[in-house]
């Protein structure tokens, strides 16, 4: 049950054994099949979404119903929208089930009941929220000035097996390109690497 | 020479789609006891029983995707598949036909139903089977077998109990056509009604029984019903098996690959760094370009 989240835990917010031990009873996990919402935009959430198995997304929609993709997140990935679980804010965005999956639903409860249970907690989840933060300038540095090519390897390095989860489409959203040039960047990485 | 009885029949699990294009059973490995080391050197078995197609102008089946480590095998029993691959390759594998594709280092390809097939519809029966290469052989270059249906090596049984249409390995000195990395046998069994086929191999050759079409009894004892596998005990060397109806018998048996399987999707390795790498390989265009 759980071992990724499990793992999560030790590892990323400095639980031991036995403080996982304690939580389980207070671990909510769901199943959500293909194309289910987690989120809704417009609704206030109070949740963020660990991935034990399978693949979400978090996207927004622009005026004419374009889809923008701002994060995937597979497993062992956490996804929320921070505006609205921080600020209680109708939500600018929706997430949804790419692939059958399993996930953890994290609340304010839970957050509480893991600060209480490890002093390093805190310090930990700062850590992550920093690199959180790193993480978005990287991608708004990307988007505002690196090429197809670039936006895409350094995409494959953070999520490499996404490319063969999900729709092409979905990549060029995430990248903010075209679907015909991410199909050109993938064309001219081949001509380059084939070695028949 | 002991007998190799029956460890297990199993039914056939729900079906799903792969692509569009075909409705498989997963019997390896997710079946019951199937999994991929258990069933070495077969580690993934997709049956699609006998399912109509509506006709379709535009042809269902699978777009592009990359394998890795391993070898492909379709026999198609009813219907026709078009595939296309990265290095130009393609072909059409009709009633009958196998092919044989060794991914090893890696391909990009896609299968669909062949067009003219797909625009009238129709039954389609297909296997699809990987078969695991050894680590020293994971890297080697991509090639294909394709193996017509008039040139399937066939043993004929006695007394008209039918004919053993050999693919790969040997039966009482008839030799399959097909090359493998591995000591493997694999044949159709077609028997008729009340006919009788006996089959040696060692007793830790992993071996299993997909039945196609017809009912078939196993040492006399094992019933095992149409769309059924049965998992051989590794526990002898001879078994016999008896159509109760005309039959049709896919009969597997190959010696394990004794290394660890590393395995994520379509590519099947050693270690987590070099399924890892293959990820890479894929993203990074080592395996080609292929247009969907």
């Amino acid at each position: 049950m759980h071992e990724n989240f499990n793992k999560y835990l030790r590892d990323n917010w400095g639980m031991t054994d036995v403080q996982v031990a304690q939580l389980t009873p207070f671990i909510k996990s769901k199943q959500v099949y293909k194309g289910d919402f987690l989120l809704r935009e417009g609704e206030v959430s109070t949740l963020t979404f660990f991935v034990e198995k399978g693949l979400l997304r978090l996207y927004g929609l622009n005026e004419d119903g374009k889809e923008n993709i701002l994060q995937f997140a597979s497993e062992n990935g956490l996804v929320s929208d921070r505006g609205s679980v921080y600020f209680n804010e109708p939500s600018h965005y929706c997430i949804d089930a790419i692939e059958e999956s399993t996930v953890i639903s994290i609340d304010n409860a839970f957050i509480d009941t893991v600060s209480g249970l490890s002093p390093d907690f805190r310090k930990k989840n700062d850590r992550l929220l920093h690199n959180h933060v790193r993480h978005l300038n990287r991608r708004i540095a990307l988007l505002l000035g690196a090429t197809a090519e670039r936006r895409y390897l350094e995409f494959i390095k953070l999520y490499p097996d996404v490319m063969l989860r999900v729709p092409q489409w979905m990549v060029a959203s995430y990248l903010g390109i075209t679907p015909e040039s991410l199909s050109r960047v993938r064309r001219e990485l081949a001509q380059k690497n084939f070695k028949p | 020479m002991k007998t190799k009885t029956v460890e297990l029949v199993a039914s056939p699990r729900a079906p799903h789609f792969v692509g569009d294009g075909f409705r498989v059973h997963n019997f390896i490995p997710s079946g019951f006891r199937l999994d991929m080391q258990r069933m070495s050197p077969f580690i993934l078995l997709d049956y699609n029983s006998t399912y109509t197609f509506p006709p379709s102008d535009t042809p269902k089946g699978v777009g592009v995707h990359p394998h890795k480590g391993f070898e492909t095998v379709t026999i198609a029993y009813k219907g026709k598949v078009a595939h296309h691959d990265s290095s130009g390759g393609g072909g059409v594998i009709s009633e009958g036909d196998v092919q044989w594709m060794t991914a090893a280092k890696g391909v990009l390809h896609k299968e669909y139903h062949e067009a003219e097939w797909s625009k009238k519809g129709g039954e389609f029966q297909m296997v699809q089977l990987w078969v695991n290469l050894p680590a020293k052989d994971k890297q080697s270059n991509p090639k294909y077998q394709a193996i017509k249906y008039a040139d399937v090596n066939r043993y004929e049984l006695q007394n008209g109990a039918g004919n053993i249409e050999v693919i790969a390995g040997e039966y009482k000195g008839t030799n399959g056509s097909a090359s493998t990395f591995t000591p493997l046998h694999m044949f159709n069994a077609k028997l008729n009604k009340g006919g009788k086929a006996d089959f040696r191999f060692p007793a830790n050759y992993n071996t299993a029984l997909l039945v196609l079409e017809g009912h078939i009894w196993v040492n006399g004892k094992e019933e095992v019903p149409t769309d059924h596998l049965a998992l051989m005990a590794n526990d002898g060397e001879s078994f016999e098996v008896e159509a109760t109806d005309n039959a049709v018998v896919l009969v597997l048996s190959g010696e394990p690959i004794d290394e660890p399987i590393a395995a994520q999707g379509p590519f099947v390795m050693n270690t987590r760094e070099e399924l890892a790498e293959a990820f890479n390989e894929f993203n990074t265009g080592k395996f080609g370009y292929l247009e969907d």
